[in-house]
């Protein structure tokens, strides 16, 4: 009985950190949807990593920390994927990594089709925009995780397809973000 | 003015074909030679946009007029004319025709190999035909240029064609293909 205390101190630990979850990356998917010529094409990044923290009943505890290898990008053609790199596009260079890192999550009060809602601070190619990404956390009896949200982007605010990309219509301004993200409990 | 051919004259259908599609393809073989010489720009997207818009619409105009050519009698041309040379503007006139369906196909080919999005004129949503691949992208693309010269070679030489018949030979060919005008039709 002594050593009660102490056992029910390490208990609290991970309630104190918020809940850690791990990234299962095989099963998760951080893809968009764009428009070409007014045509819509699919692309997505394949490497990305998070410090997750997320429980449904302490949602003050929450906070995502999202780093995306921008240079991971696939959007299936190899004539598009050349151009990306350049400097009017993504500018490898300089920036090979985007950032999402949430302020607050909250119950998504204004949105009908998600329960939760991470409003944060989204970093490409060096510009930080404040977005609130909608999604739905849900549990499996094996106890895993799986996120989904969506978001919609304008590419030039962060300076995606610069100079003469900036022109809708060869490429459309609107990016529509897809998270779809299985997670394991970190122990 | 009479929409079908006879065995005598080209009727309106076959001759707005004609003129509609001459001048679609012009457009469109101007449109290519200018692009691919552009440095990677929003222009040159926009000019490939027109450019594949034009030639997916010049693909439905020539299903529409060979379909058509097989549903009317073909003028015939007059006796003044050699068989030897009406054999070559029959040959002449057949690889038309596969031209005509080759352009567009094979800009397709390239277009869908390259997974490109196609939008006919910003109203037609086309889905690709094959999967994305670099080695026919660059074997459709080295079909397409190289037609594409064929197919102005060609056109000189009907131009040419028409133009002696007209000028020299004096037998109303070139004007078979001209609008007519109604109170002179018979």
């Amino acid at each position: 009985m002594r050593f009660l205390p102490t056992l029910s101190f390490l208990v609290a630990m991970p309630a104190l950190a918020g809940n850690p979850w791990n990234i299962d990356l095989p099963e998760s998917r951080l893809a968009f949807e764009a428009t070409q010529q007014g045509g819509q094409f699919e692309g997505e990044f394949e490497q990305f990593s998070a410090d997750m923290q997320f429980s449904a009943e302490q949602l003050g505890d929450s906070h995502f920390n999202v780093r995306i290898d921008v240079t991971s990008i696939q959007t299936g053609s190899s004539q598009r994927d050349r151009e990306l790199p350049k400097q009017d596009w993504f500018a490898m260079d300089e920036f090979t990594e985007a950032r999402f890192e949430t302020t607050e999550i909250r119950e998504a009060t204004d949105n009908v089709n998600y329960a939760y809602a991470a409003e944060g601070t989204l970093t490409i190619k060096g510009h930080s925009e404040p977005v609130v990404l909608p999604f739905d956390w849900q549990i499996s009896d094996s106890g895993q995780a799986r996120m989904q949200g969506e978001l919609v982007i304008d590419r030039t605010t962060f300076g995606i397809g610069e100079g003469d990309w900036e022109d809708p219509s060869a490429v459309g301004h609107d990016v529509r973000v897809l998270v779809d993200v299985q997670l394991n409990p970190a122990d | 003015m009479r929409i079908r051919n006879t065995t005598q004259v080209w009727g309106s259908a076959a001759k707005s074909l004609h003129w509609l599609m001459a001048l679609g393809i012009v457009g469109a073989m101007t449109l290519g030679l200018v692009m691919v010489n552009l440095p990677m720009s929003a222009l040159k997207f926009e000019l490939y946009a027109i450019h594949k818009s034009l030639g997916m619409t010049l693909l439905v105009l020539a299903a529409l007029r060979i379909s058509w050519r097989w549903m009317n009698p073909v003028p015939a041309l007059p006796d003044s004319v050699p068989p030897h040379e009406q054999r070559l503007a029959g040959w002449a006139h057949r690889v038309f025709y596969v031209l005509l369906f080759a352009m567009p196909i094979s800009g397709y080919v390239i277009n869908s190999a390259a997974n490109f999005p196609l939008n006919v004129f910003g109203v037609v949503q086309v889905p690709n035909l094959v999967p994305e691949s670099e080695r026919i992208t660059d074997a459709a693309t080295w079909v397409h240029g190289s037609l594409f010269w064929l197919f102005a070679g060609l056109i000189v030489v009907h131009v040419a064609g028409a133009l002696r018949h007209h000028f020299i030979f004096k037998d109303g060919i070139l004007r078979r293909m001209l609008p007519t005008r109604s109170s002179k039709e018979t």
